[in-house]
């Protein structure tokens, strides 16, 4: 299980991104982050990945407290940041050095399989799509078969349909090793298609607003009622995340006065 | 896969044709214009529209070259000024390369290092001459030094700002990978910097180039630029110019080789140039 008790994180530079914010995500859960540009979402994941320390609070995975970059959570950037120097199957077996090179090669082989890139191995990122590079930096990071994954808006510059396919080709490397995904998204519908539950984030300081569980079951039909739905009640929260008065600190004592944000 | 053998790989996979059909189609090209101006200047004498005294025309330069050539004084001036730019290259360079890299990687080494360097930087590097003279002595070490420190800067230069301009996004996923400082400097810095770091040795050894001639039109006995002085001397323009033109190949010829011998490290580039 992983689990964010009381995180706090303040930036040197005096930006207040999260505040007293837990969270705990069952072993094989997918949560999607939801929330308003600069709600601190990308902050949270980087919390998670060890990559940046909190002011206050810890995360931990299993009973396992983070304190820098670990081998049970991998991380998708936004952007899929290949190492231009080395060819496709050379960036996803990046994590793999120490296994022997046959074994690599196999597990790196049957990674293109499933993202649909055998015959890819030897290309170079420059030679990549957008889409078939965050497929190989997705497999790249879920081939070290980690516990726990993070994927800060990884499909965001992609068009309506790759999305949603890469969509889809999420879900099915996930059911293989089912590892706790924590996904950041601003967009409501991969929310609803993906996540077991959407969390819903407020700015100023970064705060859990809400949280919505989808209890829909998979392969999901887009134009089902329960996922029109599921929609809706995302972005109702999305809508009130935004327009609640700043500065109050959750949804239950927001007793301050409207005009006294700044 | 180890990086050396990643470094075989993408030697393999440059398509062979394509590299020497583009090495081969420039230098064609570039060519066509000495070329034709030779011819054109040629011709003019020939027609007696020039006064060949102060200019001599290519054939009575390429005559001299053959001169020189048959009996074996070109072969020991190439070599002298061969061994002399490759010694003090390679000392700059290595020098270079190994204080760029420290104060590229350490903010200490820079506070420390830097402004002195550059402060050193600021002093033409032909000042130095006359204390390396009375440092080294008038012969090979003083010329090799001299051209050491024209060789340093650029190199120096280049891999420290090299190092600065990684981009922290790629750097991050080092760190997610949870790579050693030695592993990250390894798998990481080392093949992001190639690039910028083969441009810095090749516009040192191009300075390199430059400060021989100065060397060895300071006093020497043999040696390309010595030919520069003798031809000065003895008013021989045909031996200037076949000096000259000596340089002007083996400058070329040894950029050209840097290129080749790195053109496999860089075959995953994605630039302008590569494109065309
Ligand atoms: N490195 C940093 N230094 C200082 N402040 C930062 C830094 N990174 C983020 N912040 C601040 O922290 C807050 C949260 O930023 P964060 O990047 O986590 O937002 P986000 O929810 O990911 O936004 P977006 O949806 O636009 O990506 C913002 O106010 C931002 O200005
Ligand atoms: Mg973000």
């Amino acid at each position: 299980m992983l689990s964010l008790a009381n995180l706090d994180k303040v930036y040197p530079n005096g930006a207040h991104a999260l505040d007293n914010v837990s969270l705990n995500v069952e072993a094989g859960e997918i949560v999607a982050l939801v929330g308003g540009s600069g709600c601190g979402k990308t902050t949270l994941l980087r919390l998670v990945s060890g990559l940046e320390a909190p002011t206050q609070g810890t995360v931990s995975v299993d009973g396992e407290v983070i304190s820098g970059p670990h081998a049970a959570v991998g991380f998708v950037f936004q952007e899929p940041r290949l190492l231009p120097w080395l060819s496709v199957a050379e960036n996803i077996g990046f994590g793999l050095e120490h296994l022997p090179a046959s074994e690599r090669r196999d597990l790196v082989e049957e990674a293109l399989l499933k993202v649909g890139l055998a015959g890819y191995g030897s290309r170079w990122p420059r030679e990549l799509s957008g889409g078939q590079a965050q497929r190989v930096s997705i497999v790249r990071a879920l081939v070290t078969r980690p516990k726990v994954l993070l994927m800060d808006e990884p499909f965001s510059a992609l068009d309506a349909l790759t999305r949603a396919t890469l969509q889809d080709h999420l879900l099915a490397l996930w059911e293989a090793s089912q590892p706790t995904l924590l996904l950041v998204t601003h967009d409501v519908e991969e929310a609803a298609a993906l996540a077991d539950r959407a969390v819903v984030m407020q700015p100023r300081p970064g705060r859990v607003f809400a949280d919505i569980p989808i209890p829909l079951p998979r392969p999901r039909d887009r134009l089902s009622p329960g996922f029109v739905e599921a929609k809706r009640a995302v972005l109702a929260a999305l809508d009130g995340s935004l327009s609640q008065p700043v500065g109050a600190s959750t949804k239950r004592d927001s007793q301050a006065p409207a005009g006294s944000w700044w | 896969m180890s990086d050396m053998q990643i470094a075989q790989k993408m030697t393999a996979r440059t398509p062979a044709r394509a590299a020497s059909a583009r090495i081969g189609g420039g230098f064609v090209y570039g060519l066509i214009l000495p070329v034709a101006a030779a011819l054109v200047y040629e011709a003019a004498f020939r027609a007696g529209l020039v006064q060949a005294r102060l200019l001599p025309p290519p054939s009575r330069i390429a005559e001299t070259l053959w001169k020189l050539a048959s009996t074996g004084a070109l072969t020991t001036h190439v070599v002298a000024t061969l061994l002399r730019v490759g010694l003090g290259f390679g000392l700059g360079a290595v020098a270079g390369v190994m204080l760029g890299a420290l104060t590229g990687s350490s903010t200490l080494a820079r506070r420390l290092l830097d402004p002195t360097l550059q402060a050193l930087r600021a002093i033409p590097s032909l000042a130095w001459v006359p204390l390396f003279i009375l440092w080294l002595g008038i012969f090979e070490p003083s010329k090799i030094a001299l051209i050491a420190v024209g060789c340093f800067f650029p190199v120096y230069l280049g891999v420290m700002g090299a190092i600065a301009n990684v981009d922290r996004k790629i750097v991050e996923v080092g760190r997610a990978f949870r790579l050693s400082r030695l592993k990250l400097a390894r798998r990481i810095l080392l093949p992001a910097i190639l690039p910028d770091t083969i441009v810095a040795l090749r516009s040192g050894l191009g300075l390199g180039f430059m400060f021989v001639v100065a060397a060895e039109i300071m006093g020497a006995s043999e040696g390309l630029g010595y030919l520069l002085v003798d031809g000065q001397q003895l008013g021989k323009p045909d031996q200037i110019l076949a000096a000259i033109l000596c340089f002007a190949v083996l400058g070329k010829a040894a950029d050209w080789l840097i290129l080749v011998a790195t053109r496999p490290l860089l075959s995953w580039q994605d630039s302008f140039a590569r494109s065309g």
